[in-house]
């Protein structure tokens, strides 16, 4: 860039860029800012303030139009929007449109993406759990990928950090596999998921169901209450943004505790196009952005950058970040940025029916979804035909048995009865798969966006470990169903891509060595010291915990040493 | 809802903006006394009051095919031709209970032709949908709660 002058770049500098608002950039936010460094959030879309930008937060049902339903033209302009959950009337202004940010898909991959203030922080399933040693000792013991360059201790004080802010509820459950966590008090689980506790843990000793932990405010302490946080209404509408800041979103939590220091520059509709490496300082030195809406080319500076742009998003702004130093992309020595991308198998569900416990049914609602069962194969050895497995989700609730036959008055009165039924019962898979060299993301080769930046290019596919843990997971939930005395089990494997679990990780993993990876222990760049990578890209495997915990823990810990960094003039 | 009134339309078409169907006044008025019929008046609010009519024409409008869009209004053509046939008189002009007589038959024939099924398909399947859904039922019969405020997991009921 040629036109930049003296004056912008004084205007434009900061001490700290955060590219992405969402769950890791947030954090990135609140972390800087409240040890007193001037940073710059850069978030792509638009604006979304915590409770003035939910406009369907306090509808009624009968307040949609379609009561819910996406109307027929918007779901064929939008096929991949329309597969994921999160796609309803209510909530599809958060979710990304397919036509708007076209990619590639070498093979299908169903990319769910929110670009707004808030990212999906403002959709997350806000499942919460820590990782153990048996999760980050995965890829060393079984020798896939590489070894994670941290280990459990290295990482729990900053798990208890970040939970103690943004409020976890859950039990404290004594499990190796799941530590516990700095809990609020957990969401009970209900008659049917208790008893099926019982039978799995009497049969499987192993096999614990447990209490789903959740990024929900059950009982608020006063770092909550000074957030302007409020306890949890189970409304369980929280897709829409939630008004009293019920559970964790960078709208509700971190961004307005970063502009409360006074530090924070947050400036929506800022395209990265890349960012600049200055080959005689060697090191990076500013972000070029493009603004979504005059398309104006500018730059802005900083002495550290924090790529928190969500996974993909952050592999492709590395990869078009090109220099001399680095004309593959940067910190890319080896040739591995976008390579080893992996996600959760999330592509098989069990339904059954129980007619047990009838004397039972809830009442209000569960904002935790019911209960989890932390991965019991191959935990402490390998002990199947697959590497690594799966949790799995398990919840119940009460069906309702209306009559609707006939038409007239006593269809009337048919429809204003609510006889209850049987127990719904069901579970789904959360499979860890493999990170390999052969699912990779790069830049398209002619394909540009409409701000000029090249499109990602996607290649991730199952293969056959993915088939195998699948057919596992079948076979035992089915079988723990039929032990727990559930009827009409019927298994969903479904030909879902790749992408709708939206748990895509990896393509600028850590690791010990910078021939093997992009990032060290510090989720720094091996090769370019002031750029760090915290979101999803960094990840060297993906175990089956839901992955936002783990982005927060290592974000906060990825600011503590880059603040010790710069204090000794070590960046 | 928000049904905009066409009032600028002429006076046969049908009371709100619709985009892919095209839907006469009458054929509007016929579609109320089915939905009437379905859900009728009592001593609480029935399908008309309620606009249900009006809210499955929005919803086939919006959330459906093309071909079940034609299936639909050749099927309420079957449905005036069965009227016919059977009392000699339009739809409008019967009982009501005829016109359950007419409407239960379609449900309960097994084999009934893929327009008037279709038809009758959508049509109930909507009025419910509509009613279930609408203001009226949920804050007075089956009360949906915008904040519950609460997890009762162990909530006791009289087992069936």
């Amino acid at each position: 860039m040629s036109n930049i002058n003296i004056d912008s770049q004084k205007t434009n500098t900061y001490d700290v860029i955060v590219i992405g608002s969402g769950i890791s950039g947030g954090w990135a936010a609140k972390e800087f800012t409240e040890k007193g460094f001037k940073t710059l959030v850069l978030e792509r879309g638009r604006d979304v303030q915590h409770i003035k930008d939910y406009p369907t937060t306090n509808k009624y049902p009968y307040e949609f139009d379609h009561r819910g339903q996406i109307p027929l033209a918007i779901q064929k302009e939008n096929p991949i929007a329309s597969r994921c959950y999160v796609f309803r009337e209510d909530a599809m202004h958060f979710v990304v449109k397919d036509n708007e940010h076209p990619y590639q898909q070498e093979k299908p991959f169903d990319w769910i993406r929110g670009y707004q203030v808030g990212g999906k922080s403002l959709l997350w399933a806000r499942q919460t759990q820590r990782w153990s040693d048996l999760d980050f000792e995965g890829p060393a013991r079984d020798g896939f990928a590489v070894d994670w360059p941290i280990r459990y201790k290295d990482i729990a004080p900053w798990y208890s950090y970040a939970e103690r802010f943004a409020g976890i509820a859950g039990n404290k459950d004594g499990l190796q596999e799941l530590p516990d966590g700095e809990f609020l008090p957990g969401f009970p689980l209900n008659a049917v998921e208790d008893y099926f506790k019982g039978v799995v843990s009497k049969k499987y000793p192993t096999r614990h169901v447990i209490s789903a932990r959740c990024a929900h405010l059950s009982k608020p302490n006063q770092i909550h209450l000074d957030q302007g946080r409020a306890k949890c209404q189970n409304r369980t509408l929280c897709q829409r943004g939630c008004p009293f800041g019920g559970y964790f979103s960078s709208n509700a939590s971190t961004l307005p505790w970063a502009a409360k220091t006074g530090n924070l520059t947050l400036r929506p509709n800022s395209v990265v196009d890349s960012i600049i490496y200055d080959d005689e300082k060697e090191k990076a030195t500013g972000v070029r952005v493009i603004d979504a809406n005059t398309k104006q080319e500018m730059e802005f500076y900083a002495k550290i950058i924090f790529v928190n742009a969500a996974a993909l998003n952050t592999n492709l702004i590395l990869l078009n970040s090109k220099s001399n130093r680095f004309p593959n992309g940067l910190g890319n020595d080896n040739g591995q940025l976008g390579k080893f991308v992996a996600f959760h198998n999330y592509s098989a569900r069990i339904n059954a029916e129980y007619d047990g416990m009838l004397e039972w049914s809830t009442d209000g609602r569960n904002p935790a979804g019911g209960g989890y069962l932390p991965r019991f194969r191959n935990l402490l050895k390998q002990e199947t035909d697959f590497k690594r497995g799966y949790a799995a989700g398990f919840s119940a609730r009460r069906s309702v048995n209306r009559d609707s036959s006939g038409v007239g008055a006593s269809l009337k009165d048919n429809l204003a009865k609510a006889p209850l039924g049987p127990w719904q019962v069901g579970s789904h898979m959360m499979g860890e798969t493999i990170p390999k060299e052969e699912n990779f993301v790069n830049l398209s080769k002619d394909k540009k966006d409409a701000w000029g930046v090249p499109l990602l290019n996607i290649s991730v596919d199952y293969d056959e470990n993915d088939r195998l843990m699948k057919k596992d997971y079948i076979e035992q939930l089915s079988e723990m169903f039929t032990e727990a005395g559930f009827k009409n089990i019927k298994v969903n494997d479904s030909s879902q891509a790749p992408g709708l679990d939206i748990h895509e990780m990896g393509g600028a993993r850590m690791g010990h060595d910078p021939k093997t990876s992009i990032l060290n222990k510090w989720n720094q760049v091996h090769a370019c010291k002031n750029v760090f990578v915290t979101d999803g890209a960094c990840m060297t495997s993906t175990s089956t915990q839901n992955p936002s915990l783990t982005y927060m823990a290592l974000t906060a810990r990825a600011v503590d040493f880059a603040v010790k960094s710069i204090n000794k003039f070590e960046i | 809802m928000a049904l905009l009134p066409s009032c600028l339309r002429d006076s046969g078409k049908s009371s709100i903006a619709l985009t892919n169907i095209d839907v006469s006044l009458d054929q509007e008025h016929l579609l109320g006394d089915i939905s009437e019929t379905i859900i009728p008046e009592t001593k609480t609010p029935g399908a008309k009051s309620l606009n249900l009519h009006l809210f499955t024409l929005k919803m086939l409008d919006d959330c459906y095919e093309k071909e079940d869009q034609k299936l639909f209004f050749e099927g309420l053509d079957e449905l005036q031709d069965r009227s016919e046939a059977k009392f000699s008189r339009s739809f409008q002009k019967l009982t009501v209970p005829e016109r359950e007589q007419l409407l239960v038959g379609i449900e309960k024939e097994e084999q009934a032709p893929a327009a008037i099924k279709k038809f009758y398909d959508i049509m109930k399947s909507k009025t419910i949908e509509g009613y279930m859904s609408s203001k009226y039922v949920m804050t007075n019969l089956i009360v949906w709660e915008l904040v519950p405020g609460r997890w009762n997991p162990y909530y006791p009921v009289k087992s069936a």
